[in-house]
């Protein structure tokens, strides 16, 4: 006969349970999601950099760029808004990008518009009452390349005119939304996963709070002391 | 090895709580940068009138960062704190229209050299404004203006820090997993999945 401490323990509760599979899972989310954005992760945070550094002469690109010109016939244009008749005159001179919008057209016998996409910059001005137009590339090297993946949205706060247009202009902007989401879970897992350590509990809260009272600082701070 | 590991995972731990509240200004703020958008940004500005500034002689034709330190007498006469974004001259009008920022709040000084007196505009607070100009600052326009008050210097010294500690916590976060065997195949399945759709994605951009 079995004695009493022979007895199989008894089944832990359904919500202790599930507070394990839950801290297990975090951890594991917690990498799974640090080593998928691992090369965004480096992207932005070494162009941020290099945005922050315009001066470092190492990665310099705008003095290196390289400049060509060209001017050749086009079709008619179809009669549509401006933007359907960009991107007619972008299929025609197989070009790809997002289309920015420098000024308001003031000239139905014109079309300037620039099209651009990371690492390089057509520059179209088409006369479309003689047939011709005239583009200008501009090309960028590697670093031109990376600072541009940074800020390639395709939109302005300042200028409504400029919308995205293109599929791959809206992918990317996807991508860096997914990717601010998966670092905010980075920081809320980390969070969660400190906490279930008491030995560190002391410490980790000096550290937290310290990172908080500098960011909180900038982040409202300063309003108040100089508001 | 035991001591190594151990080390690292404190440092991850301790650094990656340091930093999080910095990475989540940055992290918030894109969706607003990448779609142009900012709740609350439109807010009614109000404004003011100040006369009897201390206008420095020639400041109106003075250039750059020598422009920015002239007027900044005349800021701190009305009250206006922070980062001077540029200085736009009016030379018919003799005015010269300096927008100045705090995080989340930028009051435009209106100056007019001529009659020594401003128009200061103030648009409001917004956090979430002041969020997305902390992720730009301090960005690579007007960089010889830029950093013209200390705290824009100071936090262009921690958002570097910000970047190298991130860097810190992935390579420190790549030796924390590759020591969980059990984990090693799903981890470069991963490594693998991520680097094939960032690798695709720019080279589909850029060709």
């Amino acid at each position: 006969m079995p004695s009493l401490t022979d007895r199989p323990a008894a089944p832990k509760p359904l919500s202790r349970r599930f507070a394990d599979g839950f801290q297990v899972w975090n951890r594991k989310l917690h990498y799974y999601t640090g080593l998928y954005l691992l090369f965004f992760l480096w992207l932005f945070a070494i162009t941020g950099l290099l945005l922050n550094h315009s001066s470092w002469n190492f990665a310099q690109f705008f003095p290196n760029r390289k400049v060509s010109n060209w001017e050749r016939a086009i079709q008619p244009l179809a009669p549509a808004s401006d933007l359907g008749q960009a991107q007619d005159l972008m299929r025609q001179l197989g070009i790809r990008g997002e289309i920015a919008w420098n000024a308001a057209r003031t000239d139905p016998a014109r079309l300037d518009f620039n099209a651009a996409r990371p690492g390089r910059t057509y520059q179209v001005q088409a006369d479309l009452k003689q047939g011709r137009v005239k583009v200008m590339l501009t090309e960028y090297n590697g670093w031109g390349l990376l600072r541009t993946l940074h800020t390639f949205v395709g939109v302005s706060p300042d200028d409504p005119r400029n919308q995205r247009e293109w599929v791959l202009t809206s992918v990317w902007a996807l991508s860096m939304d997914a990717v601010a989401a998966g670092v905010v879970f980075l920081v809320l897992s980390s969070l969660y996963m400190w906490w279930g350590l008491k030995e560190k509990r002391k410490l980790g809260l000096a550290a937290l709070a310290l990172g908080i009272a500098v960011c909180g600082l900038f982040v409202s701070g300063l309003r108040w002391l100089y508001g | 090895m035991k001591q190594l590991y151990a080390f690292t995972r404190d440092l991850h731990l301790y650094l990656g709580l340091v930093i999080c509240p910095t990475v989540l200004v940055f992290a918030v703020s894109v969706p607003f940068l990448v779609h142009a958008w900012i709740p609350g940004a439109a807010k009614q500005p109000v404004s003011r009138i100040a006369g009897d500034l201390p206008v420095p002689d020639g400041v109106e034709l003075m250039k750059g960062r020598d422009q920015v330190n002239a007027v900044r007498g005349v800021l701190d006469r009305v009250g206006v704190r922070g980062e001077v974004n540029f200085i736009r001259r009016i030379p018919k009008e003799h005015r010269l229209a300096i927008p100045v920022i705090l995080p989340g709040r930028e009051v435009v000084v209106d100056l007019n050299t001529a009659t020594r007196s401003a128009t200061i505009t103030n648009r409001g607070d917004n956090l979430w404004s002041g969020l997305v100009w902390l992720h730009k600052m301090p960005g690579q326009h007007n960089a010889n203006l830029r950093g013209n008050w200390v705290f824009l210097r100071t936090w262009k010294w921690l958002a570097d820090a910000t970047v190298y500690l991130v860097l810190f916590l992935s390579v420190s976060g790549i030796y924390l997993w590759a020591v969980l065997r059990a984990e090693r195949r799903i981890g470069w399945t991963l490594i693998g999945a991520g680097a094939g759709s960032f690798f695709g994605l720019v080279y589909a951009l850029t060709h």
